[in-house]
């Protein structure tokens, strides 16, 4: 059993991790080949990913349904949602325009998910609004250099405060554009880069120790 | 004074929510028409980009946003293929995000009505359909589209369709566009952009804006168009003031109540510590 459950999918993981790595710095014809086949497999694997992860998902919310846990009536918009999507997409056979007239699908899209995702979306910026009033305190060194650069971007990426500055400091002949720009290309550049080659590395790092069998995880417990 | 103040700190949050629904709303049905003067140098270098293209160049448009970013990033979509229309490129739109679908079929509505009405749709421009698993799309694209993608969203076959026309893969094309929500653009860049060497530009929410500057300086990236202000910086080098231009008077007294807002919490803090 060890065989099967550890051996071989290591062995997997190790010929098509160094193959798929190797295709990319060895542009051939047998390496274009290769990667065809591999991207084909890999789009139908994460066809059926995601019907693993529906069934999950529905099986987790029937758990809590069935058990009444707190805010189990929650789960049920979980059903309620995927049938409202599900069904007219079934019947309209997944397409949301028929000509010119929207279908049971495209008019679910474009008058529910659209309206219902948006909404959501948006409170963000009242919660922005509110947290920035309640709880933003320059009470540190840090916490004013972060100020003065949220005011400086803030101000100079929109019309009116643009306007603002150049009645108010016109006269320094220092355009907030030329700040804002400043900024954007030298400590936010500069600060972007680091976290960038930190992320890189990292994911060289992990990407070799799955390769090589170190990192075992995605392979579970037993 | 001081009772006052501390109401005033401790404030019930729904009246600020009220204050910035009043804010908004009016910029809204009637927009102030504030002048937007300054436009973006990364907005400019596209707008640029696109302007140096031979006519029938092909260019690819990866829409990889859903609802949620719509107001951000479906103004600057459609003035890009406002843009590339009027310029007379072949575009290729497709999606690698499975809530965007609506949103292309929005823009594919569109076109023939009032973005670019004389264009043929398999002629000038085609619409792809949503596949899963960007990595190996992306890889792909460089490759052979067509063993990726044989027909398109309709279910017609696209290898005789004239828009296809000498087009196997990203070598063949002008320039890929990514507009997104999400990490999508890093994607293209490294699996198209840098691996096949072909010109990238995107376009971004304004607060993932800043985190692509690296790419603009190395010219990974053609150019950026970021948030609701880089669409309305593209709507007036195009001429054509829409949802980015009117967005933008909103936009502009919410950022001033943001910063007004925390300045007095601040002044009032100061007030209660030392005096």
């Amino acid at each position: 059993m060890t065989f099967i459950k550890k051996h071989i999918p290591l062995a997997l993981c190790f010929i098509f991790g160094v193959l798929t790595l190797g295709s990319y710095y060895v542009p051939n014809k047998a390496s274009e080949n290769y990667l065809e086949v591999m991207n084909k497999w890999e789009n139908i694997v994460a066809g059926f990913a995601f019907l693993l992860g529906l069934f999950s998902l529905f099986f987790s919310h029937y758990n809590k349904i069935r058990r009444k846990v707190d805010g189990w009536g929650y789960s049920l918009f979980v059903f309620v949602g995927f049938l409202i999507m599900v069904i007219p997409a079934i019947t309209s056979k997944g397409i949301q325009m028929d000509g010119a007239t929207l279908t049971g699908l495209g008019w679910n899209y474009r008058f529910l998910f659209n309206a219902l995702s948006g909404t959501m979306f948006s409170v963000l910026a009242f919660y922005i609004v509110s947290t920035a009033y309640r709880a933003f305190r320059i009470k540190s060194p840090q916490a004013g250099v972060l100020f003065a650069a949220a005011f400086i971007l803030i101000v100079g990426k929109v019309p009116l405060g643009q306007i603002m500055w150049e009645k108010t400091l016109g006269w320094t002949h220092v355009g907030i554009s030329q700040i804002v720009q400043w900024l954007m290309e030298v400590p936010v550049v500069a600060g972007r880069r680091g976290i960038m080659m930190g992320l890189a590395i990292g994911g060289i790092v992990t990407g070799l120790k799955i390769i090589f069998g170190i990192e075992r995880q995605y392979m579970g417990k037993d | 004074m001081k009772t006052y103040i501390e109401k005033l700190l401790k404030i019930d949050r729904r009246l600020i929510f009220l204050a910035l629904t009043l804010l908004l709303v009016f910029p809204i049905i009637r927009p102030l028409g504030l002048p937007n003067v300054n436009l973006g140098t990364e907005v400019i270098s596209l707008y640029n980009k696109i302007e140096s293209l031979p006519p029938r160049t092909f260019i690819l448009i990866s829409l990889d946003y859903d609802p949620a970013t719509r107001p951000e990033l479906h103004p600057q979509a459609v003035a890009i293929l406002r843009h590339a229309m009027r310029k007379d490129l072949r575009v290729g739109m497709l999606t690698l995000n499975a809530g965007a679908t609506g949103l292309i079929e929005e823009l594919g509505e569109r076109i023939p009505r009032d973005i670019a009405p004389g264009k043929v749709y398999g002629k000038d421009y085609v619409i792809l359909p949503y596949q899963p698993n960007p990595v190996a799309v992306l890889t792909q694209l460089g490759m052979d589209l067509h063993q990726m993608y044989d027909k398109d969203r309709n279910g017609a076959p696209i290898k005789d369709m004239e828009v296809f026309k000498g087009i196997k893969s990203v070598r063949d094309m002008g320039l890929g566009i990514c507009i997104t929500g999400t990490a999508l653009l890093d994607y293209w860049i490294a699996y198209t952009g840098d691996k096949f060497k072909f010109p990238m530009a995107g376009g971004v929410t304004a607060v993932s804006q800043a985190g692509y500057g690296p790419y603009l300086q190395t010219g990974q990236l053609k150019g950026l168009v970021g948030g609701m202000k880089g669409a309305a910086d593209y709507e007036t080098l195009i001429g054509v003031k829409e949802k980015g231009t009117s967005g933008i008077d909103a936009l502009s007294l919410a950022h001033l109540m943001v910063v007004t807002l925390i300045v007095l919490a601040n002044l009032m803090m100061l007030w209660l510590k030392y005096l």
